[in-house]
């Protein structure tokens, strides 16, 4: 596959990389109310993968490595418009960090997020509290309109 | 500078790592999430990932010496596994992720193993072809720094 690469110039160069995350009006998106996430992942690439995607929006991201940090930290009464949990965490995973986050009575969008696509893994996820269940990786096509959807 | 030879060298050698089905396009995602706040986010990620995949692969190498194979920690291991290179962008590597959870999953030993050694090679081959790209990369932004348009 020959990603287009006439609008991406090789990085670091003059011209550099694109200045906005919208490629067809080279413009960057930004989300038009404060909004803040919590992406909970116990992978180091996904983890600042994902929160750069989403601070480039505007989004006023924090990560943390597991579900019990998760918790802890909505415990300590942190708020998040949007919490992205990888299914498969170290300890606690993550229909049961959902479940814990929405008895405590956070009303944060829960995307559930996983490297493998498993219907049991979505019922499970969306039985927890989540409100959608995606395949890695996170997206600008699955971001945007997420943070159109908390912006109105 | 600009269609320099060197430069040309850059993006050619850029454009063969999608062609050759190295990369995939999360990897453009991840060089437009690199701006003047975020200069080397793409190096630093691909720090991130060899950080996390050398320590898979040493933990997938373990468990398959030891007897019987735990397939239940494989498939975990190879799920962390996919799951970055997804994210990276790292195309081959990915679709040996998948062909190797699909024999932890049969319970096929002797899958994992084969499929393994060709995960491995895939990764040594991406690595290889990145870090020759990002010295050349730096080797061009050195001699524009020097030479600068004018």
């Amino acid at each position: 596959m020959g990603a287009a690469v006439d609008h991406v110039t090789p990085m670091g160069m003059s011209g550099g990389s694109a200045e906005g995350n919208d490629k067809s009006e080279g413009q960057r998106f930004s989300c038009k109310s404060k909004l803040t996430a919590l992406v909970v992942d116990n992978g180091g690439v996904c983890r600042a993968i994902q929160t750069a995607l989403l601070r480039s929006y505007g989004v006023e991201t924090e990560a943390v490595e597991t579900g019990e940090a998760a918790v802890e930290l909505i415990a300590s009464g942190a708020t998040f418009s949007l919490i992205i949990i990888e299914m498969l965490l170290s300890f606690m995973n993550g229909p049961e960090t959902a479940k814990q986050i929405r008895a405590m009575g956070a009303q944060s969008k829960i995307l559930g997020i996983t490297a493998f696509f498993d219907e049991r893994d979505q019922q499970e996820f969306l039985a927890a509290g989540a409100d959608n269940f995606i395949e890695k990786p996170l997206s600008p096509e699955i971001v945007i309109p997420i943070i159109n959807e908390l912006d109105n | 500078m600009e269609g320099s030879p060197l430069l040309r060298q850059v993006a050619h050698q850029r454009q063969a790592l999608f062609d050759e089905g190295l990369l995939d396009e999360q990897f453009v995602q991840l060089e437009e999430l690199q701006d003047r706040t975020n200069p080397n986010f793409v190096e630093e990620i691909v720090t991130t990932y060899y950080q996390d995949t050398s320590r898979l692969i040493l933990n997938i190498e373990q468990e398959l010496e030891r007897r019987p194979l735990d397939f239940g920690r494989l498939d975990g291991y190879v799920y962390q596994f996919k799951g970055s290179s997804t994210s990276f962008g790292a195309k081959k590597v990915k679709a040996e992720c998948s062909l190797f959870r699909e024999y932890c999953r049969a319970g096929n030993g002797e899958g994992c193993m084969r499929t393994f050694q060709q995960l491995k090679r895939e990764y040594a081959t991406l690595k290889r072809k990145l870090e020759a790209y990002f010295q050349l990369a730096r080797q061009a932004r050195l001699t524009q720094t020097a030479s600068p348009p004018g």
